[in-house]
């Protein structure tokens, strides 16, 4: 209690400092002035009586830090006159200050960007759901690969067969169509089991969730919850849309709630808007046996451990309860193996690919941040060489070296916070531009990163890491002053300039790895632009339809396919019209199918590949991809021809050497086509990809259920047929929407989207790291020539020509940044052999790079060399 | 050469509980003439010190200050005591007898007392 009031009393003097100075001055003044007066009475002469008096007083200094000792806390008050010291010494550098902010700033910033997704997918993959990380995945394998979900009767018996889960979730992603005839909409969702929300743990906006015995019964309850989104879009986020009617599927649903805000579903970041009672599915699906089939699978599990269990007790349970389905059911459960993964690391979606690749990203990012901060104590270190003085100074005046230390660090956790502050705000910024991009695709996308407290923890973790790893150099190098040695002189050797130069070594190979990246990325990102497809995407409108709802036997959808293509090809505006499964520059790619060809023995192990697509007649016509041989298949409607084929240019060269192709039989897991056409070459997956072989099959020998319309425009103004198009569709299917409509430009646009990320964040990198390795140069220069101010002095005195001192100078610095540079280049040869263009070595980046750095570098080198060598020889022997 | 200071500004706190204790409120002066006058030589020199110690029993709210008046009616700091430093006055002094009583016996104790 008393230490508490004196600790409490201390904080309040540290604050009213200057009054309690002035208390304690003026009752030392009137004690001595009262001694003063009973030394006088007592006879002495009046300056005899002040002297005894201050006498017997004592030392009034000493007195005075004893006195501030106990008013205050000397560690914070010490704490707070070195902020005010850092604060004054780095107001007085705002040129090299903002360098060190902004640097630390964009490399906080695109770090903690980068966390934050990585955070999201690993700790928070289900936003709005509380401890969604814990949730584990139960996921069926098949023997030769894949993971086909469970099917629901499986599910049923999973449910009761792993105790050591409790409350397993059942989901599948369907798309629907939903609204009223002829005006119907895609829009995703997914068919749960009764137990989805209540084992999520969530609240309903308004209204409420599907109960468990809703999901019992096939077809009974037609219910629907909706998403926050969907309701304020449709809803405008009126309470009434609660008993409302929702129109999915050609069926009637009514909507009993709505999800909270943030619930996007289970399966990040992939953005649900309808969650239906899985007993539903029968219904909405025209799938009859869809709840009783046990190869009918596709159902995503999750659970949680019931508290106790263990996830090798988990696997276990389901592995067992899996061999004994296999044995019951052998014709749907045979060969399908149990897996029990974390959340995280789930087998399909967009997810899996993405962790992989953040990591990667966050790890050279990370770098590219210890590169700033060598940069940082480089410079540092060389403003340090200009304060040996003020420093001794201090240390002769009684500064111990831990004062100089906490001197040193705080001014520099000053900079590193700032930075921070700056980068954590770049951060927010970074993830709302990432969060609002336009993910548009197949499927609706959205990454819900934000900068939270955790975000927010990261980021001023790295720059209190970044801040120390800096700041120790110098302080160490300062604190190990001599007084004696800092106050005679400057110009004392200088033991770390070896360090110093590793620094700039690696810093200058860092940049060049990371340069020659950005410039391979902006080199084939505007060689993307330039490079003809050879095809034309000019005046092609794209859509896409599905009737996977519908579930239409082959014939149905051949027939389908057919009529919209004579109805597409009727319309005045219309120059050519065809469908295909894929379009070429899809952000997914196209599969390359294995295939054995006649005439072609394999001598090496493994399958031959090639891209494969399945076209209607007349897609060569739309695409402008000229046939070289043969012609193109057969009518939709032909029953007689054989399943037919069309191979590219470069299946031939490759797979045939060049001979005649056409009347060879080309054999796939699908069946046996002959082939009757030879197509030019075009591009697949990119632009700037090596040559493809590719096969072409048709629509009218393997039906699909969905397709992507491409259209040929007469007048050259595609999107004016988009209205059309849609008219058409439904007239012949009322319930059926046309979505995904684009033009075959902006579906390229869309898909460059993903690269023009990576190529600006490198735009803006490169030169900030070229900037950044120019000024650490001149750091290290500057501090080098400072430091030989009287050896450069003497050599001029002696007759060096200032030329000569130059050329000594940048020679001797041009040494490590060579060295660095060399080994740079060869780790960006090999990562771009190995990884990027995986093709021939882009010759201008190579040389251009380099050139660009080392011309950089000279003059990083060559200006505080000049500025050594004009100075007056006298003038320069004379300092100290 | 620490631990000498820090016994003598535990007795000087002590003693200027009492001297404020007996005499009532003083300014510093008044207090380190008072010491000085009982204690001998203690604060003959570096009359100084009983500053800190006067703010440290202040901080700790044993004892509180005010400007005043003194004698030859100048501005000086009164020092008197709280409730709280009569209370630490009292168990300080009974604690200072019981330790002194002790340390006491100990001088006097003999060597075959301690066998």
């Amino acid at each position: 209690m008393k230490s508490l009031r004196r600790f409490f009393n201390r904080v309040v003097n540290v604050v009213t400092r200057r009054a309690q100075e002035e208390r304690l001055r003026e009752e030392i003044e009137e004690h001595i002035a009262l001694q003063t007066a009973e030394n006088l009475r007592a006879g002495l002469s009046p300056g005899e009586a002040r002297s005894q008096a201050m006498l017997k007083f004592g030392g009034v200094e000493a007195l005075k830090q004893d006195y501030r000792a106990e008013r205050g806390l000397l560690l914070i008050e010490n704490l707070l006159a070195d902020l005010r010291t850092a604060t004054r010494t780095i107001s007085r550098m705002p040129g090299l200050a903002a360098v060190i902010i902004v640097s630390l700033a964009i490399g906080i910033g695109v770090n903690t960007t980068i966390f934050s997704w990585i955070q999201l997918i690993l700790f928070e993959p289900m936003p709005a759901v509380s401890g969604a990380a814990n949730f584990l995945l139960v996921e069926p394998r098949r023997e030769m690969g894949g993971y086909p979900g469970a099917s629901w009767l499986e599910y049923r018996d999973l449910q009761t067969q792993i105790p050591a889960l409790h409350d397993i979730v059942a989901s599948q992603m369907v798309p629907f169509n939903v609204g009223e005839r002829g005006q119907t909409e895609r829009t995703h969702g997914q068919l749960v089991s009764g137990n989805y929300f209540s084992a999520l743990d969530l609240k309903p906006a308004i209204g409420r969730f599907i109960r468990p015995e809703e999901a019992e019964r096939p077809g009974t309850e037609p219910v629907v919850v909706i998403s926050y989104d969907y309701w304020q879009t449709r809803f405008r986020g009126a309470p009434e849309a609660v008993g409302q009617k929702l129109r999915v599927n050609d069926s009637d649903l009514i909507v009993i709630g709505v999800a909270p805000r943030e619930f996007q579903g289970t399966m990040i970041p992939l953005k649900f808007e309808l969650w239906v009672p899985a007993t539903m599915g029968p219904a909405l699906l025209g799938r009859a046996l869809y709840l009783e089939d046990r190869s009918s699978r596709g159902f995503s599990l999750i659970g949680m451990l019931s508290p106790g269990a263990t996830r090798e007790e988990a696997q276990a349970e389901f592995s067992t309860a899996m061999a004994q389905l296999a044995r019951d059911y052998p014709e749907a459960s045979a060969g399908i193996s149990a897996e029990i993964h974390p959340f995280w690391k789930t087998p399909r979606g967009p997810q899996r690919w993405l962790i992989s690749g953040l990591a990667i990203l966050q790890g050279v990012m990370l770098l590219l941040q210890l590169a700033v901060c060598g940069n940082t104590a480089n410079l540092m270190l060389a403003r340090g060489s200009t304060r040996q003085r003020e420093m001794a100074v201090r240390v002769a005046l009684g500064a111990g070296r831990w004062r100089i230390v906490s001197l040193v660090l705080s001014e520099n956790m000053l900079l590193a916070f700032l930075g921070a502050g700056l980068g954590a705000a770049l951060a927010v910024w970074g993830t709302t531009a990432l969060r609002l991009a336009p993910m548009i695709g197949a499927f609706p996308i959205l990454f819900p990163t934000r900068v939270d407290a955790f975000t927010l923890a990261f980021a001023m973790l790295l720059g209190v890491g970044c801040g120390l790893i800096f700041s120790a150099p110098p302080a160490v190098h300062l604190a190990r002053l001599d007084p004696q040695e800092g106050l005679r002189s400057s110009s004392n050797t200088s033991p770390r300039s070896r360090a110093r130069k590793v620094l700039m070594g690696v810093e200058v190979g860092l940049a060049m790895v990371v340069l020659i990246a950005a410039a391979l990325f902006l080199e084939s990102f505007r060689s993307a632009r330039q490079t003809d497809p050879r095809f034309r995407p000019e005046g092609v409108l794209l859509a896409a339809y599905d009737l996977s709802g519908r579930n239409p036997d082959e014939a149905s959808e051949r027939e389908f396919a057919a009529r919209l293509l004579e109805r597409l090809r009727s319309l005045p505006d219309v120059e050519a019209a065809a469908i295909a499964t894929n379009v070429p520059l899809d952000l997914h790619g196209i599969e390359a199918r294995p295939f054995t060809v006649q005439g072609r023995v394999r001598t090496e192990p493994g399958q031959d590949r090639a891209i494969s697509n399945t076209v209607t007649p007349g897609y060569f016509k739309v695409m402008a991809i000229p046939l070289l041989e043969g012609n193109d298949f057969a009518d939709m409607r032909d029953k007689a021809a054989p399943a037919q084929a069309i191979v590219n240019e470069e299946f031939v060269r490759r797979y045939l050497d060049g001979a005649n192709a056409i009347g060879r039989r080309i054999q796939t897991r699908a069946g046996s086509f002959l082939i009757i056409g030879v197509a030019r070459n075009s591009v697949y997956d990119a632009f700037g990809e090596p040559v493809q072989p590719a096969v072409y099959f048709s629509y009218r020998d393997i039906s699909e259920d969905q397709g992507e319309i491409h259209l040929r425009t007469r007048s050259g103004n595609e999107t004016a047929l988009a209205a059309e198009a849609r008219a058409v569709l439904r007239d012949l299917d009322p319930m059926l929407p046309l979505y995904d409509v684009r033009t075959f430009s902006q579906h390229i646009e869309r898909n460059l989207y993903l690269r023009r990320i990576p190529a600006r964040m490198f735009a803006v990198l490169g030169p900030l790291l070229l900037g950044l390795a120019a000024i650490g140069i001149y750091a290290v220069v500057s501090y080098a020539v400072t430091r030989r101010t009287r050896e450069i002095g003497l050599r001029l005195a002696f007759g060096a020509t200032s030329r000569r001192v130059v050329l000594q100078i940048i020679r001797e610095n041009l040494g490590a940044i060579a060295w660095g540079m060399a080994i740079g280049w060869v780790l960006a040869l090999l990562i771009s052999v190995r990884a990027i263009t995986k093709g021939p070595v882009n010759l201008p980046v190579f040389i251009g790079v380099p050139a660009l750095l080392l011309s950089v570098a000279t003059l990083a080198c060559w200006i505080p060399a000049r500025r050594a060598s004009r100075i007056d020889p006298m003038a320069a022997l004379r300092h100290e | 050469m620490k631990q000498k200071t820090d016994v003598l500004q535990g007795t000087l706190a002590l003693m200027v509980l009492k001297t404020l204790d007996v005499l009532g409120p003083l300014h510093g002066y008044g207090i380190a003439r008072r010491i000085e006058q009982i204690s001998g030589d203690l604060l003959a020199v570096n009359q100084g010190t009983l500053y800190p110690v006067l703010l440290k029993l202040e901080q700790e709210g044993a004892i509180a200050s005010e400007w005043g008046a003194s004698e030859n009616n100048r501005r000086a700091r009164f020092y008197r005591l709280t409730r709280q430093g009569r209370k630490q006055l009292r168990t300080e002094t009974q604690d200072w007898e019981q330790t002194a009583a002790i340390i006491g016996r100990f001088f006097d104790a003999k060597a075959e007392d301690l066998s």
